[in-house]
Parts: C-alpha cells; structure tokens; sequence
C-alpha cells in the first residue's frame, strides 16, 4: 500500500511528506537541513541530545524533530533566535559536562560536536567546566573508549544492536553518573560479546571511540558507510 | 572470566532465579519484576555480578541491558546492603531544615568517611554501607512528608522532625538490636 501524502509546512515553505516520517526525514528529503548530533541516518532515532529542536505551531513547547511524526497541516519553524539560543545552551551543556578540549583529541577537525559548536558560534561556554575525572578504556586491542569525550548520543549502542546485533553497549547509571558501557560494565576488551566490528567507532560523532593509533586530528569516522549498510539490510526481504 | 562466573552461584540460588523467570518471562517488561525478585531474595539486598550475568543468559537480555537497568533504578543495588537501611530526605523542605547537618553527622558517627555530596547531583545512589554491615544510609529525593521535615527513613518507617539526638537514640537501639 503506498503511504498517504501529507503536505507541511517547514519554514513557511509548503512540503509533501509521506505519513509516518519525521518531521526530520521530511525536512531533509525537501532540501531543509536541521541541526542533529545523536541522530544517524539508517539507526533508530534516540531524540538524546536536543539539537534537532523545532517550533511547531500550536504548541508552546519545542519539539524534536527527530522523533515527532509529521502531520496534515503541520507548520514548522526550524530556524529562529529562540531555537538558536536553545541550541547553543544545550552545546555548551555538553561542553563542560564532560572534559572536551579540542586541541588535543583524535577527532580534532573530524568533530561533529566541533563543527556544531563552531556553526552555532559558541567560542566559549558561560559556564564553568565540571572536569570530571574520567576512566579512557584502552583494554581493547584495536579501540579506545575516552568517556572524557562522550556525549550519550548513543549513537554507538543503536549501531551496535541494530547493525551488528551484539548489544555489546548500553548507557548504564543516571544523570551525571551515566556512562556508555558494555555488558556488565567490564573493561571492553574482555567482552564475550564484542565481534571488533568497529561500527560503534564509525558511528561515534565524537572521538570518544576512535581506533587505536591514531592522534591529534587523525581519527576520521565514515557514518556514511553505516547508513548504506543500514539501507541495505532494510532492502534484504 | 565471566564465562565461569555463572558456575560461582550456587545451586539453590540458581533455582530461584529460575523459578522466577519461569513465572515471568512470557510477560514483555519482566526483567523489572525478576530483578526485583532476586534481590529480595539475596540475605544482603543486593544484585552481585554473578546474579545479573546469570540472569542475563537465563533470560536472553543483553547483559549490557540488564546492567543499564539494574543501575539506572535506584531500588536495585549492586553493593551489599546492611541490616538496617536508613534514608535521609536531601529534599528542598528537610533541606532547609538542616537535612545536610544530620547527614554530616550521621556519617561522622558512623565512619562511612568522605561521600558524593547529594548536591552535586551524586544524591541519586549516594548509599553508603558500614564496615560491620549493620547500617546502610542514603539519601532520597523526597518523601512527601514535607511537614514533617527533617525527615528520616529508618527500615521503612517515617520519623519526623528528627534532630541528630534523636537519630542517634534510634540508632544505638538498632545497633544493641543486632547484637
């Protein structure tokens, strides 16, 4: 049966979108780029860091657009000062919950928090950083797992159990306390599950996974592999 | 090594847990439930590691999963508990009527030493257990007892308006109670 069209509106401008999109899916099939960091084409969305935010009108609230279906009528606004102010709170936020300095990371230049930080404007963040002292987990003969650098965007457990099935990852604690971890929270390299695919690094918008020998600026990451492999597991009956 | 942590159970308790997923499993959310389950059973109140890795080949979760779980509730511990459990109100009400005075003391007396402060938002698992295993004492957001505040939770009983005299009464009588 072919899914009904709906026609929004995204930014004043009117858009036919299939029913059961997301307003994301939507906006990006018609050309309209909104901001995402935990969001990864060909994973499930998590609706996890915030930056997708969209006015939607009729509702007070922000809406992620990663998450929220579209529907008859709909009129989006994704570019606005509000929006922009929230965006920028909401990096900063990541910025110093956890010790990011960019000088000195793999992902240097490859960065999608970077590259975030530096289109929204943010040079510096008006709050104090919480220097948190963090484990890096270097147990694993081909990878490294920096929690200094991790932003929760769970983008590595969704890869890991939607692409390779191992669900080696799950976020474990709460609040502050909440790190990426796997299995039962032992060191990474004595995992029983662990097939050192190296999705997770892939899928890491940051340099918190980044392969072994790599320095400043050289760990590059190709998310795009993953989405053509996520595109061609759907295609498989 | 967590291949063999399975063979670390012993039979009895091996056989609870599989009782309790047996009336559970066909339930969709029943990790939640076994958990629970398990952890009242064990004489400390707490989920050892060789308890979640058993658990989680039983039920064929993710272990990774059956561990975001068993941390992210603060009803599940991963540490043993002491026999008496006593809870402290870290809410705005007992806050401001001197809550963070009696934790301070109470740890002092009891000699848990340096904690997480509640304030730093450590507050959500900050338990902390005696050497000799007696006391165990967390905070805890909020009773809704606010009129009674400060308010202390020892084993499940509310006790308001306590001050560090009358918590210290009450904990020398459970102490010369386990004796």
């Amino acid at each position: 049966m072919p899914q009904k069209k709906i026609s929004i509106r995204i930014d004043g401008e009117l858009v036919t979108a299939l029913e059961g999109q997301t307003i994301l899916q939507a906006a990006q099939e018609a050309g309209k780029a909104i901001p995402t960091l935990c969001y990864l084409e060909g994973l499930s969305p998590a609706g996890a860091c915030r930056i997708c935010m969209v006015e939607v009108a009729g509702t007070e609230r922000l809406l992620p657009a990663c998450t929220t279906p579209v529907q008859e009528g709909l009129a989006v606004t994704t570019v606005s000062a509000r929006l922009t102010q929230y965006r920028r709170m909401t990096v900063e936020l990541l910025l110093i919950e956890r010790n990011h300095v960019c000088s000195v990371c793999v992902s240097n230049g490859h960065c999608e928090l970077q590259a975030m930080a530096t289109s929204l404007g943010i040079t510096n963040t008006r709050y104090w950083y919480d220097f948190p002292t963090l484990p890096v987990d270097m147990t694993h003969e081909r990878f490294v797992l920096d929690h200094n650098r991790c932003i929760l965007c769970t983008r590595c457990v969704r890869a890991c159990a939607e692409l390779e099935g191992a669900n080696v990852w799950d976020v474990g604690g709460r609040g502050i306390h909440t790190r990426v971890t796997s299995d039962l929270a032992q060191p990474w390299g004595e995992s029983p599950t662990c097939t050192s695919c190296g999705k997770c690094v892939q899928a890491c918008p940051t340099g918190a996974l980044a392969e072994k020998g790599a320095a400043v600026e050289e760990m590059t990451k190709r998310t795009d592999r993953l989405t053509r492999l996520a595109g061609s597991k759907r295609a498989q009956p | 090594m967590h291949n063999n942590l399975r063979d670390s159970l012993d039979e009895k308790e091996r056989a609870f847990i599989d009782q309790v997923i047996a009336e559970r499993s066909s339930r969709p959310g029943a990790l939640l439930g076994i958990l629970q389950a398990v952890q009242n059973h064990n004489p400390r109140n707490y989920l050892p590691m060789e308890t979640l890795h058993y658990v989680a080949a039983k039920t064929r979760v993710p272990p990774s999963q059956v561990y975001s779980v068993a941390t992210f509730y603060a009803l599940f511990n991963l540490q043993p508990q002491g026999e008496h459990t006593v809870s402290i109100c870290r809410g705005t009400a007992c806050h401001t009527r001197g809550s963070r005075e009696l934790l301070e003391s109470l740890v002092l007396e009891l000699g848990l030493g340096q904690r997480d402060d509640g304030d730093s938002g450590g507050a959500d698992k900050a338990t902390l257990t005696t050497a000799d295993g007696v006391f165990t004492v967390r905070t805890v957001a909020c009773f809704g007892q606010c009129a009674l505040a400060p308010v202390v939770e020892i084993n499940h009983s509310i006790c308001g308006h306590v001050n560090e005299h009358t918590l210290q009464r009450q904990l020398k009588e459970l102490a010369r109670e386990s004796d």
